[in-house]
């Protein structure tokens, strides 16, 4: 009787040991995914290989130079930032597959900068991010869809929206090139109808429309969209489509000596990216375009002074341009977004902190954001800019003229928003 | 007479394995991470594709190197079929079998003129060309493709039951659903008739078989398999786009129906299980190398490729082949 309830003890002692060994072990040091004591984990997808790399390919590591230099100055409360980068290819299929890496493998804490409207569109559905409640940090897309809130409640987007900046281009031509013969290239999908329904609405006419599907662009396609542009007698000609997509037109053209008034659309205007897809520089000049940053070549600007010098010294061999810029910016507002989260940060707690002070966060670019808790809408407006002879580009009419707008029926006003100033050393200090 | 009460028996005995298989795995899905669950689902739609090799190639002897493109039929016509006629999601994969299967007769009957090398070069053309038509079509939703959205799990499963479980769930049904048919199928005389025409079609012919028309059937069934595989992957998805139906797709299901044996619908699930361990050993690899995420993307590719070359070289009848005829030996031996 003694032993068998011995037995019966020790049975009892090895298995309170066993479950306690097996919570202990179980677990994490912090509660939160992503974050321990001395690391936070972020994740981002986006093309590093494939025809739409060029440029976009720069953002991550971008990203990652900023991050070093905030680790190397104390971190964020006291906790390194490691960014993993995945490569998708700028394929929404492979960008779910790298998604779900990130997300149940690698367990990071949120995404940040995930790249193209299609990738994302997928990506959280498939992955079922709002459900999950995995923060989706400043998307590197202007797709107006992602503003809804209630569909996307924990997503943030930082580029005006692409019906933002049509509202904006209708009001400059209708300013600047009144009463000439329009003409429009645009990609047939979300983010091209994304524009030209804002264009409807804002009662512009296009004289010539010429629709490509993604992914059918070439110098053969080119040909047919110059010869209807010339044929219609277009005058003033916007291009609202990819980079890949604006190589060509600009090259055919050129070759045909067709010449109209260019005005590029923000996402396929990068100088550096046409130039390395073999667009002659002579074809930019003059070239307009809405921009959202200072030209990365100002180096009277703050942020770009401060983000070239964190380039030479962490990101080195990497020549500064728009990608470059805009992925150091992405960094500095995320660790503003950390930072307002708190000392022991949480996803929820992320995603209310961009609520609540996300619209006071420095950012490179000109315009207000509009964070708040019914708005994930980044920044909200554009100036013209106008492209010289080697690429670089200037504000139309010498000053930047800042017009902001929403994505709905709202007005298109001139702003005189000034922008905060960029934080002591490029080191944010917000609570 | 006594032939058919042995027949019922024998189907009711596989009706209650493959509901002990699901129950069985179902169990499992329970017990495994939502990675793993992931990756369950994506083993169960290779077991479909796979499944649709064996029949075609390991059975009436007819080469295809154009499942994918089957595939992308299947999933196009399931996604449309959704959106545009906003079906529910049963019809939209009963839509994948259809067309795939109509697109897989009218190729059968151009098909069944053809053999060898010339049949392989066929099928591999289609499978270049068709997924890239969809960037002609501005309906088929170009390069970043259309929405294929089965919706959420049904409520009363409870809030703790995730989306990829319920992936999961409909892929490894419609799995077992398709290798229960599929086996059925191939042991009925359909079965004996193509295995009779793949290993002498002069004598299948003198023995009174229409050797061009069970070749269309069979092209017509594989198909029908493939576009259900190509819904299935869709829904694993949620989207159906050309760049989920490539090349390196359709060289990776022929990788796998050689490495499973060609001619076993058992192996289908191994050779299935392969493909999916692929891509993380090939992680693995890359990250072990250094410089991971540059290569690491194309690196599964290669690796598919090596053990088709290695395969073809050491063992032409794949080494599940070899080794169920190595089984089958050591059992006569004994």
């Amino acid at each position: 009787m003694i032993r068998e309830t011995r037995r019966r003890g020790a049975w009892l002692a090895a298995t309170v040991l066993a479950a306690g060994s097996l919570i202990a072990t179980a677990l994490p040091a912090y509660a939160e995914t992503g974050v321990s004591s001395s690391e936070i984990k972020l994740g981002i997808t986006l093309p590093l290989t494939g025809a739409a790399s060029p440029g976009y390919n720069k953002i991550g590591n971008a990203m990652n130079a900023y991050f070093k230099y905030v680790n190397e100055n104390g971190g964020v409360y006291g906790r390194k930032i490691t960014l993993i980068q995945k490569n998708d290819e700028y394929s929404p299929q492979l960008s779910i597959a790298k998604t779900n890496e990130l997300i149940l493998k690698d367990k990071v804490f949120a995404l940040v900068g995930p790249l193209g409207t299609a990738n994302f569109t997928a990506v959280h559905k498939s992955v079922g991010l709002a459900k999950r409640g995995v923060p989706s940090l400043f998307l590197n897309t202007g797709f107006s869809g992602f503003a809804k809130k209630a569909n996307y409640p924990a997503s943030f987007m930082i580029l005006p929206s692409y019906a933002m900046e049509a509202k904006i281009i209708a009001q400059f031509l209708k300013e600047n090139h009144a009463g000439k013969k329009l003409g429009i290239v645009y990609q047939n999908d979300e983010f091209g109808i994304d524009g030209m329904g804002a264009f409807k609405a804002a009662g512009t006419k296009f004289d010539v429309t010429v629709p490509y599907t993604s992914g059918s662009q070439s110098a053969a396609t080119a040909q047919t969209w110059v010869s209807q542009l010339a044929a219609g007698g277009a005058q003033v000609v916007v291009f609202f489509g990819v980079t890949s997509a604006t190589a060509p037109l600009l090259a055919v053209a050129a070759g045909a000596k067709y010449a109209p008034q260019w005005i590029l659309g923000s996402v396929g205007s990068d100088p550096l990216t046409l130039r390395a897809l073999g667009v002659p520089v002579a074809v930019l000049n003059g070239a307009q375009t809405p921009a959202g940053n200072p030209s990365p070549n100002d180096t009277s600007d703050e942020y770009v002074k401060q983000f070239q010098e964190i380039n030479t010294k962490y990101n080195t061999g990497t020549a500064f341009d728009d990608y470059v810029l805009q992925g150091m910016n992405i960094g500095l507002m995320t660790v503003q977004a950390l930072r307002a989260a708190g000392p022991n940060p949480t996803r929820k707690g992320l995603t209310s902190a961009i609520e609540t002070k996300g619209s006071t966060f420095a950012s490179v670019a000109y315009s207000p954001l509009g964070y708040s808790k019914t708005s994930n809408v980044g920044h909200t407006g554009y100036y013209m800019a106008v492209m010289d002879a080697n690429g670089d580009r200037k504000p139309f009419g010498g000053t930047v003229k800042l017009y902001t707008t929403d994505s709905g029926s709202g007005p298109v006003v001139l702003s005189t928003f000034k922008r905060p100033a960029m934080p002591a050393k490029g080191l944010p200090s917000n609570s | 007479m006594e032939l058919w009460p042995e027949v019922r028996c024998a189907v009711r005995k596989k009706i209650a394995f493959f509901i002990l298989l699901g129950w069985l795995l179902l169990l499992i899905g329970d017990r495994i991470d939502e990675l793993r669950v992931y990756q369950g689902a994506q083993i169960a739609m290779y077991t479909i594709a796979l499944a649709s090799i064996v029949l075609l190639t390991g059975y009436s002897g007819q080469i295809s190197l154009g499942n994918g493109a089957m595939m992308a039929v299947g999933g196009y016509a399931a996604a449309l079929s959704l959106n545009k006629l906003e079906s529910p999601v049963w019809f939209a994969f009963l839509m994948a079998v259809f067309f795939s299967a109509l697109f897989g007769a009218l190729l059968g009957a151009a098909a069944a003129r053809l053999s060898g090398p010339y049949l392989a070069g066929t099928t591999l053309a289609l499978a270049v060309g068709l997924p890239e038509i969809a960037n002609q079509f501005a309906f088929l939703g170009g390069v970043p493709g259309i929405l294929f959205d089965v919706g959420f799990p049904p409520a009363r499963f409870g809030e703790e039951f995730t989306q990829y479980k319920w992936f999961f769930w409909i892929a490894t049904f419609l799995a077992l659903l398709s290798l229960f048919i599929t086996s059925n199928i191939l042991q009925s005389r359909f079965g004996r008739t193509w295995s009779a025409i793949r290993s002498n079609p002069l004598a299948a012919e003198l023995s009174g078989i229409h050797s061009s028309r069970m070749k269309i059937l069979a092209f017509t069934i594989s198909s029908a398999l493939a576009g259900l595989a190509g819904a299935v992957l869709a829904m694993t998805i949620s989207l159906v786009a050309p760049g989920a139906y490539t090349l390196t797709l359709s060289f990776a299901l022929v990788t796998g129906a050689v490495l499973a044996g060609v001619s076993s619908l058992p192996g289908v699930a191994l050779g299935a299980l392969i493909l999916v361990a692929i891509p993380e050993i090939a992680d693995v690899l890359a990250n072990s190398w250094g410089g991971g995420e540059n290569f690491s993307n194309y690196l599964p590719g290669l690796i598919v490729s090596l053990l088709l070359i290695l395969s073809v070289i050491f063992t032409p009848n794949g080494p599940g082949e070899n080794l169920r005829r190595h089984h089958h030996k050591k059992a006569s031996e004994h």
